[in-house]
């Protein structure tokens, strides 16, 4: 299968035609072979019968276990083999000798043999996914995503002071173990197949999420200092989320942010607001002081002032016209008219689901010329047999 | 172990500040030669923005900077000069992958759009990510990462109570969705080029890219038509699932309870071994209040670090809601899995660097120290684009390098 080609020239290949990829991942991996199928590879994720757990909960549960599902498997293809039997293992073997990679994942198959897989398929890059990684003293450990969230040190990050600290919403740490997964195999492939032998890659969600702490590490490290939730004590007074009139805006005007401050004064000033006056004060030119509760809720009541008579378009419009970092804080449910995506067709793909209604589905992460993203239905289990 | 799996890649960087060079930090990272081209007039931010070492300001003394870019070279140009354009011209055409994270418009004025650019070096590989991409009616629209949380709807879902956002304390976008969709991207058009001998032109929107980083919620709101409540460390599917108060000063400990077994694990602790009524997920749910309120006093008592490890034995997943010196100082685990690198710098001294989040054929990616500003302007345009020493004095004296 080859992508179209928007100027109706020959087909373009895609990335990752001809590659097959065995796929047993079911929560914290899942999102890295969906890339890969995304991109023209064959994933075939090899199901135990009733399939992995990812599917038995779609199929018994809720909407969140079914959109989790349509998501991560879309384009994905599925094959069952029965592992602890002898014919479905050489069947298995055989698939593998000629996978390019294969997708691990802790309580999936495989996990505990791979040994074995190495053995048969010594081509392939094999990427094990797991909460804490494969050694060490938590490899075991029971975990969720909040959980791995906290011992991974984003969850500290968010929030308020004087309440918990807040984890992130929507399974990040399944997004984050994924991606990191995703493109070390692909780079690992790039050696696997100049030099003909596999590697063995050892992904710890944990580790993922530490990786992604903005610079909290190097705060403590060089200035002993912990990054605190909500940014207290180190986030400028303007860097919140204000009420205006229909809802909620996000501004970030620190000084150090080019002209974003200068901006929003001016655009006040224009609009004749006396907030604009009042932001003209000295003490808005010390970065220091910015950084205190005092001006905190100093630059809330004199921003909210002014906001409070604005909706979000409204402020939106000025933010593009007077480069202000301004802007709406949406819903989930308003992405699917946010101008700017549907200008660009984001969400010009559908999924069907199982009553037969037809959804909006998000685009592609990147748009690539000459394209090669395409996206497809999940498949039904077992459905992927060896001669289609 | 010093991977060149990317050996013979040449990546021109023009990338700055968090979520570009973070994508670009894994080609350096896997032995790709990623030259980044900066300017001493309007410096990389995150070279100004600390943490410094010592808390002393230095454009060399960036915790942050450092960070995100190990491994790379760093040229400095005056790139609206002609002849710093010159240079820059040379080294696009040596190289595979031409990398920016500019507002729409910014490479067209530096006289390097994708046109522009294929000109010089047709298969090249063209990457800008700029926040909302490249055209439409909210393209030029000013964004940073909190801002990409904004539109997506990832601040509006981060929060404790309905009505009442507060969004992630960083600015989390760039810090894995955007870096690493970008980074696949660039790995995928190489493949293809190396197969068909065509380059790309990656145009990727932040907002975008973000949006399927919350993809599962984003097809679960077109499918239900509505957005899921605002209910903080809680779950719908779950309970009891939320970060608890230990004993010890702004301490917490993290407990889900995915599984009725883990249900029956944890009663006991809390004094509901048996207790009737909350067998199954659906009746603990509708209790949540109840089993908060009771695992929170239990907790209330306890050292963190002590109960999560006292859970976890017993099969419960638990943690402790890990710091910045947490992990660092405290977290055996990390530790005993070789997550930290020490790397020494002739300003940084022997920093600390988080490794790539994995393990390859049982070794860690060993990190090679980030650049000083220009360190290496004359050694690439030297062994590069063959130089003379004596015009990189003219050059340097003409301040091309600056």
């Amino acid at each position: 299968m080859t992508a179209p080609n928007d100027s109706g020239s020959a087909p373009v290949l895609r990335p990752y035609e001809n590659v097959r990829i065995l796929d047993m991942t079911y929560r914290y991996g899942s999102y890295a072979g969906r890339l890969f199928a995304d991109l023209g590879a064959e994933v075939i994720r090899v199901e135990p019968p009733g399939g992995l757990p990812d599917r038995i909960a779609a199929e018994r549960g809720g909407s969140a276990a079914q959109a989790r599902f349509l998501f991560f498997n879309a384009s994905k293809k599925s094959a069952v083999l029965d592992l602890d039997r002898a014919e479905d293992l050489s069947g298995f073997d055989r698939l593998a000798k000629g996978a390019a990679i294969v997708f691990i994942e802790r309580g999936g198959p495989m996990y505990d043999r791979i040994a074995h897989l190495r053995a048969v398929a010594p081509q392939a890059v094999v990427t094990a996914i797991s909460p804490f990684g494969m050694t060490g003293p938590l490899a075991d450990a029971p975990a969720s995503d909040l959980v791995l969230q906290a011992a991974g040190g984003i969850a500290w990050l968010s929030g308020r002071i004087g309440e918990a600290p807040l984890s992130l919403p929507f399974e990040q740490a399944t997004m984050v173990a994924s991606i990191y997964a995703a493109a070390v195999t692909a780079i690992a492939l790039v050696d696997a197949e100049t030099k003909g032998s596999g590697h063995l890659i050892d992904v710890s969600a944990q580790e993922c999420i530490a990786h992604s702490l903005q610079n909290a590490l190097q705060v403590w490290d060089l200035e002993q200092r912990i990054s605190m939730r909500g940014g207290e004590g180190t986030r400028d007074a303007t860097e919140d989320i204000f009420p205006c009139k229909d809802g909620f805006v996000f501004l970030a005007a620190p000084l150090a942010l080019g002209a974003s401050f200068q901006s929003l004064v001016q655009y006040m000033k224009d609009l004749g607001h006396p907030s604009g006056e009042k932001l003209c004060e000295l003490r808005w030119q010390d970065r220091e002081w910015r950084l205190t509760r005092q001006a905190r809720e100093a630059f809330r009541a004199i921003f909210t002032d002014f906001t409070q008579h604005y909706d979000r378009e409204t402020l939106t419009q000025a933010a593009i016209e007077y480069r202000i970092v301004l802007s709406p804080v949406s819903r989930v449910s308003d992405i699917f008219n946010d101008p700017q995506l549907v200008h660009r067709g984001f969400f010009g793909t559908t999924m069907q689901l199982e009553d037969g209604r037809r959804i909006a589905f998000p685009g592609p992460p990147y748009n690539v010329t000459p394209p090669i993203w395409d996206v497809s239905q999940p498949a039904a289990l077992g459905s992927w047999r060896r001669d289609g | 172990m010093k991977p060149r799996f990317l050996e013979g890649v040449r990546i021109c960087d023009l990338t700055w500040a968090g979520a570009g060079p973070f994508c670009t930090k894994i080609f350096s990272d896997f032995g790709a030669d990623v030259i980044k081209v900066e300017s001493t007039r309007r410096l990389d931010s995150v070279r100004i923005g600390g943490p410094f070492k010592d808390r002393k300001f230095g454009v060399n003394r960036s915790g942050y900077f450092a960070s995100r870019n190990t491994g790379k070279k760093s040229v400095v140009l005056d790139m609206k000069s002609e002849r710093g354009r010159e240079i820059l011209h040379e080294l696009i055409r040596c190289s595979d992958v031409i990398s920016n994270n500019f507002a729409p418009g910014a490479m067209e004025r530096l006289g390097l759009s994708y046109e522009s650019v294929c000109a010089i070096r047709p298969d090249i590989v063209y990457l800008s990510m700029p926040m909302y991409g490249a055209s439409g009616p909210r393209a030029q629209l000013p964004g940073v990462g909190m801002t990409i949380s904004a539109v997506t709807g990832l601040m509006w879902s981060t929060a404790y109570r309905d009505g009442d956002p507060v969004g992630p304390g960083t600015h989390y976008p760039d810090h894995a969705a955007n870096p690493y969709h970008a980074a696949f991207a660039v790995l995928a058009a190489l493949r293809r080029r190396r197969l068909t001998g065509v380059g790309a032109k990656i145009d990727l929107s932040q907002v975008e890219s973000t949006t399927n980083f919350i993809g599962a919620a984003v097809v679960q709101c077109a499918m239900e038509g509505r957005d899921r409540p605002q209910i903080g460390n809680a779950s719908e599917e779950a309970a009891p699932h939320g970060i608890y108060r230990g004993a010890g000063e702004d301490d917490w400990i993290a407990v889900a309870i995915t599984t009725d077994e883990e249900w029956r694990r944890l009663a006991p602790f809390i004094g509901l071994d048996g207790a009737r009524g909350l067998d199954r997920a659906t009746e603990r749910i509708a209790r949540r209040g109840e089993l908060d309120q009771v695992l929170g006093k239990w907790l209330a008592d306890q050292d963190a670090t002590a109960a999560a490890e006292r859970l976890r034995a017993a099969g419960v997943p638990a943690a402790v809601v890990a710091h910045s010196q947490y992990l660092i100082e405290r977290d055996a685990h990390l530790a005993g899995r070789g997550y930290w690198q020490r790397v020494e710098h002739p300003e940084l001294g022997r920093s600390l660097y988080a490794s790539p989040p994995y393990r390859i054929d049982g070794e860690r990616v060993e990190l090679s120290r980030p650049p000083l500003l220009g360190e290496h302007t004359r050694e690439v345009l030297a062994s590069l684009l063959g130089r003379s020493e004596a015009e990189l004095d003219e050059l340097e004296t003409t301040r091309v390098f600056t």
